[in-house]
């Protein structure tokens, strides 16, 4: 099978199953969650992207040669047994409670769904199978429906930029913001001179790049800025989006990518989990996400 | 990282280095040039939605002014009428055209028996060195300033650490004795006017100059997206894309109406007079005219080509031409290999970064229609 026939079989069925882009534990996804009220409403939104994040390479890696593998499709199932390293997990385990912390600092009420909570399809959306992600923004939004979901509070820039073209293709009445428009502060003073790897789609697509920006610098950090490497109109991507079929170009605009930062400074704040996985083991210094340089209370 | 990589990433950041700066003081300068734009953008959506009506007019246009217009279906027929209207053993002179590129004209000639000649610096260093072009408007921004100087070393083996000024100096003396032989001119063209049939060319060398007025028969190739309804338009276009390139003033901007003609005596217009005795345009289809119809792919064709998302592209930053069919490459040439060749293999490799859509004079969304020419090319 080609690996785009494989990838998209993969997607597809896991998505019908599970409503998420491959198999895996739900505890994964809900394990950095203990104090936050279960239900709809007002609900932030992980999309389970920090914590499975870290398992798209492994399926990078993976999908290529099992598409040479004849019956390879029944391998399926034993993907559940698949999870990020206990470095992973832990990562993002602090990231979404420094995110909740921050939203409550705020006076932000919000819910969660746990278990519930279904992953937004970007990834169908980003390969190119349009058709598919429209099939599954209609299921999203009828369990969303269910759910009694009112509005979303994101924490990504993929899941978010997924949910601003469900219009596009169903009835979507959902209110969609992101945690950094809710949030105050850092809730910590930062300090020292940091370069940021600007999310394409938060900074292009969804008006949000001067949003995280001035959070940084209104906790005391100032930010290494060059026009030709992070101006708004000449920012790189990090290669990530084209990664799942597409591994060694991928790669090759994240090592670019991570050159032209690593020339500017050794301390780099991504606002994206694809950002900081495709550009830290190229990056020659200490790569953060924001919600890192946040406080934890 | 291979060694081709190394030497483009070197060869493209000095190119960004040179240019993106240069274009958004250029726009800070001429704020008027966006209004400019925009009135290109109405003037081809205008032409698009209503594209076999204003091809009649220009054809007719054209013979008003006493030139030739000959409409073409594709590669094959394009190949077929210059070949007929050159004919074999003679000189050619080719102003830069990827239309001509896309058509094979140059390769199709010399194997007629032709000597044919790109007088673009740039796409005579492709010529000598017999590679594809790496982008739209600098179809040599691959080759470093040294490569240059090595590639150049076919006509004059005595280069030796070069400056960017000695290189061209050396292309200007050999190419001046093939302007003086040329028998015929080939360019392209940035617009074609409907209302008056006028080719409009926007350069600075002075090698389109030179290679429409001094052989005696001037062919332009177009695509039929070139076509504006009117002179005022045209010409409009011609200053977008100098700007937006980054070269702006342009050197030159050439209008040429049918073949030389004088009306000094009685003021009677008389031709020739001292430039070309024929005037041929070659319109171009190729696909152009289904991909008009389109509800997605429509949009590609008000490229006014200046290159410019090339260089706000990590794809491009990092594969160059290779991405893409030549002579279509970067972010607009994902498009445009869908229209001309049917391929929808370059697409798959866009990111969706949305720095092409950013900066794109014409205001195209093309990480949109990359996204539907990905779709479609899964299907396939």
């Amino acid at each position: 099978m080609k690996i785009e026939g494989l990838v998209r079989e993969v997607l597809v069925r896991s998505l019908k199953d599970y409503m998420m882009p491959f198999p895996t534990s739900k505890k994964v996804c809900t394990e950095w969650a203990t104090d936050i009220p279960r239900g709809g409403g007002t609900v932030i939104y992980t999309g389970c992207m920090y914590q499975l994040t870290p398992l798209t390479d492994l399926y990078a890696n993976a999908l290529p040669l099992l598409s040479k593998v004849e019956g390879a499709e029944k391998l399926y199932p034993l993907a559940m047994a698949i999870t990020p390293s206990r470095v992973h997990r832990e990562r993002a385990k602090r990231i979404l409670q420094n995110v909740a912390a921050a939203l409550k600092r705020s006076g932000v009420q919000f819910n969660y769904l746990y278990e519930d909570e279904p992953y937004s399809g970007t990834v169908l959306l980003e390969l190119g199978f349009v058709e598919e992600f429209a099939e599954y923004a209609k299921r999203v939004m009828q369990h969303f429906n269910r759910l009694g979901v009112k509005k979303l509070i994101t924490v990504d820039p993929h899941s978010h930029y997924a949910f601003s073209r469900y219009r596009e293709f169903t009835n979507f009445d959902l209110e969609v913001v992101s945690y950094l428009q809710l949030i105050r502060d850092l809730g910590t003073k930062v300090e020292g001179e940091y370069v940021v790897h600007d999310s394409c789609l938060y900074s292009r697509f969804l008006g949000l790049r001067e949003t995280y920006r001035s959070l940084i610098k209104a906790a005391g950090a100032s930010l290494k800025d060059d026009q030709l490497v992070t101006g708004p109109a000449t920012s790189m991507c990090c290669g990530a989006p084209i990664g799942p079929l597409r591994k060694r170009e991928s790669e090759a605009i994240a090592s670019y990518r991570a050159a032209q930062l690593s020339s500017l400074g050794d301390k780099l704040v991504v606002v994206c989990p694809l950002c900081y996985l495709a550009l830290s083991p190229h990056f020659k210094g200490k790569v953060m996400d924001l919600a890192e340089l946040m406080s934890f209370r | 990282m291979r060694g081709d990589r190394v030497t483009w990433i070197y060869a493209v950041e000095r190119a960004v280095k040179n240019n993106v700066p240069k274009v958004e003081a250029i726009l800070k300068e001429h704020p008027y040039l966006l209004d400019l734009a925009m009135k290109v953008r109405e003037g081809k959506t205008e032409v698009l939605r209503n594209l076999d009506r204003y091809v009649e007019e220009t054809i007719k246009s054209v013979e008003k002014s006493g030139g030739r217009a000959h409409l073409v279906s594709n590669a094959e027929e394009a190949k077929e009428i210059v070949s007929k209207i050159v004919g074999t053993g003679k000189t050619i002179v080719l102003g830069k055209s990827m239309v001509a590129y896309e058509a094979g004209l140059r390769k199709h000639l010399e194997a007629m028996g032709n000597d044919v000649w790109e007088t673009d610096l740039g796409e005579f260093l492709i010529q000598l060195a017999d590679e594809p072009p790496s982008h739209i408007i600098a179809p040599s921004l691959h080759m470093t300033k040294e490569r240059a100087e090595e590639v150049m070393r076919k006509i004059d083996n005595e280069l030796n650490n070069s400056t960017h000024e000695k290189i061209a100096m050396t292309a200007r003396k050999f190419l001046r004795d093939k302007f003086i032989k040329a028998h015929v001119g080939i360019t392209g063209a940035n617009a074609v006017a409907a209302d008056t049939g006028s080719v409009i060319l926007v350069e600075n060398e002075g090698n389109i100059r030179m290679t429409t007025v001094l052989p005696e028969v001037h062919i332009a190739v177009a695509g039929l997206e070139k076509i504006l309804p009117n002179l005022q338009l045209a010409l409009y276009e011609a200053l977008v894309q100098a700007a937006f390139g980054g070269l702006y003033p342009p050197s030159y901007v050439n209008v040429s109406s049918g073949p030389s003609s004088t009306a000094d005596i009685e003021m009677k217009r008389v031709s020739p007079a001292h430039g070309p005795r024929e005037f041929h345009l070659v319109l171009l289809d190729n696909g152009r005219r289904e991909a008009a119809k389109d509800p997605v792919l429509w949009e590609s064709l008000l490229c006014v080509r200046c290159g410019r998302c090339h260089l706000h592209c990590p794809v491009y930053r990092v594969f160059g031409g290779k991405w893409g069919v030549p002579p279509y490459s970067g972010p607009m040439g994902a498009m445009w290999s869908a229209v001309v060749y049917r391929d929808f293999g370059p697409a798959q490799l866009c990111v969706h970064s949305g720095g092409c859509r950013e900066v794109c004079p014409m205001k195209i969304d093309i990480p949109k229609v990359l996204e539907e020419l990905k779709k479609r090319g899964l299907k396939q």
